[in-house]
């Protein structure tokens, strides 16, 4: 959060920079079968996030001590590549990185059918190509595109969209500037059969009006979102 | 990367394979897969290039970063190649600190690129002994199906040419574009049930024996070889795949310098 700011980024109307009205997400483009060779694939291109996942398995879960004799483990690993943002990362882990793939297998965990696979790893590779806001969101979204695409049985997709709060405004979705200059961000990770959760961070500051608003932005986004996310599946890739 | 088994059964059907002058995918010894070069395809990135060969697919960026020079070379700036194959890529690329393969990768690539002189350091120079730009190109696989040296190499010199130095961002003046001099070009061979093969698949490397990779620049002019893995090849062997390599390397150049 880059906390209060002078730059106006609401106009009279209460559009946005970028045109969108405060509870539209940002244009989305899936496409899976991209990694020809992983067992499943996705591309999903968010605003100009730009995210690829791929996923291997079930496999032979390596070493040993890392595999569970009741149920399948899930090796999630986020990276954003060095040319994803402005400024360039240097590559390999670092603490942002770990703490996401946590949060994105533990939520992955609660949807993937894992006792099906004792013994076994499913593995989870997110590359952000390109950065914007929000890449968490898109990682995990995409991540059970690619899931459903290695026709790994789970008992329901993620949809994870982020709201946030800019000039005292909730806004769902936020963009770079918006992300630079908000006030808050609740990113959450939505069952949309069942609207259970399986994935919530939070930071910033929120009065309970302001929650609940960014809370239902998030659930009307996510059932959006997955109409998307079923098309893409439904439509073929490989 | 995990040491796959490889199958003796692999080894012997790619002899057959040889013997009979085909390959796994009926290609002769010195085709090769279609490929594809898209360029500015990284919104982040000041350079960028995508190459599919088959089912092997690579991206390129380029960013930029200030730098003081070094002192022996006050007036020059610097260029950097990174390469990186993370678990995305393939069921063999296994999580953790870069492993020699990605390693001899990435410097088999840089050397082509930085020996072949296309980008003029000196032109990189903003202050003398003060500041200067570092170039810094990142190598990103994203679906291994062998030959990712070629792919790089090529995704590499195409992101360069696509590069733009970002001075308005660092207030230092108006953008303008990388000057690339050169088109330094990488074909790799692998010995393929005992013959040699140009751009071979990732079931060929596993079944196959040492590789030999071979940059050319314009006119020709040799700028990197590398061998690879075990095993031993003669002057004759090498005198083909150069021939070989002369043609390719012309002919991947047209496709970018577009």
């Amino acid at each position: 959060m880059g906390g209060y700011g002078d730059v106006q980024m609401i106009d009279e109307n209460g559009l946005r920079m970028d045109g969108r009205k405060p509870g539209d997400v940002r244009p989305i483009t899936i496409e899976t079968g991209v990694v020809p060779v992983a067992d499943g694939s996705c591309r999903m291109i968010w605003g100009t996030n730009e995210v690829i996942v791929a996923v291997y398995g079930p496999m032979e879960a390596h070493p040993r001590k890392i595999q569970r004799q009741d149920r399948a483990v899930l090796d999630v690993a986020y990276n954003m590549a060095p040319f994803s943002t402005t400024d360039r990362i240097r590559p390999g882990f670092n603490r942002r990185s770990r703490e996401i793939s946590k949060v994105t297998a533990d939520a992955l965990e609660s949807v993937v059918l894992l006792e099906l696979y004792p013994r076994s790893k499913i593995r989870i590779g997110i590359e952000i190509v390109s950065a914007e806001a929000g890449t968490r969101c898109v990682g995990l979204t995409a991540a059970s595109v690619a899931l459903a695409d290695a026709g790994i049985p789970m008992t329901d997709l993620v949809v994870s969209v982020a709201s946030g709060k800019i000039n005292d405004v909730v806004v769902c979705d936020l963009n770079k500037e918006e992300d630079n200059y908000g006030e808050a961000d609740l990113p959450m990770g939505v069952l949309p059969n069942t609207g259970e959760l399986v994935f919530l961070q939070m930071d910033g500051d929120l009065s309970p009006d302001e929650f609940k608003q960014a809370w239902d932005y998030n659930m009307d986004a996510a059932m959006e979102v997955h109409k998307l996310m079923v098309e893409a599946l439904k439509g073929g890739g490989n | 990367m995990s040491v796959p088994l490889v199958p003796k059964l692999l080894r012997a059907h790619l002899a057959d394979l040889a013997l009979n002058d085909s390959r796994l995918d009926d290609r002769g010894q010195w085709d090769a897969r279609d490929t594809k070069l898209e360029t500015g395809i990284l919104a982040r990135a000041e350079g960028s290039a995508k190459v599919t060969m088959g089912d092997t697919i690579v991206l390129a960026g380029v960013k930029f970063q200030i730098m003081t020079p070094y002192p022996d070379r006050p007036n020059q700036g610097g260029l950097m190649c990174s390469c990186e194959v993370r678990p995305i890529a393939g069921r063999h690329w296994e999580a953790g600190p870069p492993s020699p393969q990605s390693i001899e990768l990435g410097r088999v690539v840089d050397r082509g690129i930085r020996e072949s002189g296309c980008i003029d350091v000196d032109e990189l120079c903003i202050i003398p002994g003060e500041k200067a730009w570092q170039v810094i190109l990142d190598l990103h696989a994203i679906s291994d199906d062998g030959n990712l040296f070629d792919a790089f190499a090529l995704a590499g010199i195409a992101a360069l040419r696509d590069a733009t130095i970002p001075a308005e961002r660092f207030e230092i003046g108006e953008d303008t574009p990388l000057k690339v001099s050169k088109t330094p070009i990488m074909c790799s061979y692998h010995k393929v049930g005992g013959r040699f093969v140009y751009d071979a698949s990732y079931r060929e490397e596993l079944g196959g024996d040492e590789r030999i990779h071979i940059t050319l620049g314009d006119d020709d002019h040799v700028h990197s070889l590398q061998k690879g893995l075990k095993g031993i090849f003669t002057a004759e062997e090498f005198d083909e795949i150069m021939e070989h390599a002369k043609a390719r390397c012309a002919e991947l150049r047209e496709i970018v310098n577009g």
